[in-house]
């Protein structure tokens, strides 16, 4: 079976400035991947030429096979790292937004995770706190039963306390069959949780290997590894 | 997927509108109640006459606002929920962008139908109620129509079916050069809005030139008696509101589809 996504000499420039510069990257199915980088290492940028929000300069990416479009659209789930809801609307709308467009869309799901963090669905987005709308937004993202999920920064923006519940609920909310490809530069709460980890930095893919071996090859923990890494 | 865009479009965006119409009925209730007062007779107290004129100073006032207002309103909709932060959703739904653009100008073009219409009734029923001004008005109606009638003019129901549709297609090609702007200003790396509002005045610079050629040509080809239209008439507004119509549908979907830039 082809790889949930295939990167062919991805190139992406912003005038003379180089944001990503000839990535090949091959990422495979029902695998939690991080994709780990310092700020401004060329992620978000990646992530976005995946979801069609941003075209490369050069090169081509495949998700199942297809260049970004409709049809990947309706088996990515992705979460960006800013909120892209419309603050007027009430939770329970967007819920009902995110029913009406995605057909894998989990409506008992998503008011599962409601109940458990307590977020009222009849509360306006607007009244909530940046880390609460952050979680809305994980709920919706996470109750579909996608191929691939994108997670953009998914736990920056929340407390340390929420950050286990919320890779909890990555974790056990996920489609199996699916893969998460998770951007952080969070290594230590998320390394626990990935299979495989693909480091970026200035624009390029400087590593992609499975996180066991890394831990065996190098005795050390991704975190240690990372900061040895991408030393200043 | 069109129909739900639409009916989002329509959550998105009905309260503003509808507090808008909502102000402009309630002035139109004062305004009405002035007139038929006769506040504004010669031999009212000075402020009740005062109190007149403040009532139809604010009801032409409410009048600008709700055209500048819904403009305003409409445009900013536009660029926040498609080229903002909430472009990340409407951008990574699994839907066509040919739908994108549609339901957002069929929802504002229904929009602004509204407001217009209530904006004319408003002054219908203040002019109704004003019974002299009624009969000037239907006088010189009258005496218009009867002018025309004696000059031979043909008021055919094609013509004025005709000059609806190209009204239609005016209010569309204006829609869509402000959706073609804000795509447009998209692509520069800085300062997109600047940008946006630029390309509108190039635009607009470009139009009147465009629309200067053609009257010379038209009113060139008049004079030798090899063309028969006239200037003004609904076939030259039907056609440059297809025009423009298209060529802003073209450059708004281009940049959406092919140079989508979020960053």
């Amino acid at each position: 079976m082809a790889p949930i996504v295939q990167c062919m000499g991805v190139t992406k420039t912003y005038g003379r400035k180089i944001a990503l510069n000839q990535i090949y990257l091959n990422l495979e199915r029902s695998r939690i991947i991080g994709l780990l980088g310092p700020n401004g290492s060329g992620k978000s940028t990646l992530i976005k030429i995946m979801n069609g929000l941003l075209k490369p300069t050069a090169g081509d990416v495949l998700i199942n096979g297809q260049r970004p479009g409709i049809d990947t659209k309706f088996r990515i789930s992705y979460l960006p790292e800013r909120t892209y809801l419309n603050p007027g609307m009430k939770v329970i709308e967007v819920v009902h937004y995110f029913q009406d467009f995605y057909p894998d869309f989990r409506m008992d799901r998503a008011y599962d995770m409601l109940s458990r963090l307590q977020i009222q669905p009849n509360e306006r987005l607007k009244n909530l706190s940046k880390g609460t709308k952050e979680k809305v937004q994980l709920i919706l993202v996470m109750s579909r039963d996608a191929d691939l999920y994108i997670l953009d920064e998914p736990i920056a923006g929340v407390d340390p306390a929420s950050r286990d519940y919320i890779l909890h609920t990555i974790v056990s909310n996920y489609n199996r069959n699916a893969s998460i490809l998770l951007s952080t530069h969070l290594i230590s709460d998320v390394e626990n949780i990935l299979d495989e980890v693909v480091f970026i930095k200035y624009g390029s893919i400087v590593l992609q290997a499975g996180a066991e071996q890394i831990r065996q090859n190098e005795h050390k923990s991704i975190d240690r590894f990372f900061r040895e890494v991408f030393a200043c | 997927m069109l129909g739900k865009l639409m009916k989002y479009e329509c959550k998105a965006t009905w309260k503003f509108l509808c507090i808008a119409n909502l102000m402009i009925v309630v002035m139109t209730i004062i305004a009405d109640i002035t007139v038929k007062l006769d506040f504004f007779a010669y031999d009212q107290d000075n402020m009740l006459q005062f109190i007149a004129i403040m009532v139809m100073g604010t009801y032409v006032l409410s009048m600008f606002a709700m055209v500048i207002g819904v403009a305003i309103f409409l445009v900013y909709r536009f660029y926040t929920s498609t080229y903002s932060d909430q472009g990340y959703l409407l951008h990574t739904l699994p839907v066509d962008k040919h739908h994108i653009i549609i339901a957002k100008v069929l929802v504002s073009a229904l929009w602004i139908i509204l407001c217009e219409a209530v904006m004319y009734l408003s002054v219908i029923v203040l002019i109704a109620s004003n019974g002299e001004l009624l009969e000037t008005i239907t006088e010189s109606l009258d005496m218009i129509i009867s002018l025309a009638i004696a000059e031979d003019v043909q008021l055919k129901g094609l013509a004025m079916v005709m000059t609806l549709i190209a009204l239609l297609f005016n209010l569309f090609a204006k829609l869509l050069k402000v959706t073609a702007c804000i795509s447009l200003g998209q692509l520069s790396a800085n300062h997109k809005l600047l940008f946006s509002v630029l390309y509108y005045f190039g635009i607009y610079v470009v139009q009147k030139i465009f629309t200067a050629i053609y009257f010379v040509i038209t009113i060139t080809m008049v004079r030798n008696d090899s063309y028969e239209m006239e200037l003004y008439g609904w076939e030259s507004m039907l056609v440059s509101g297809i025009i423009y119509s298209v060529v802003f549908y073209l450059i708004t979907w281009y940049v959406m589809d092919k140079k989508l830039n979020l960053e």
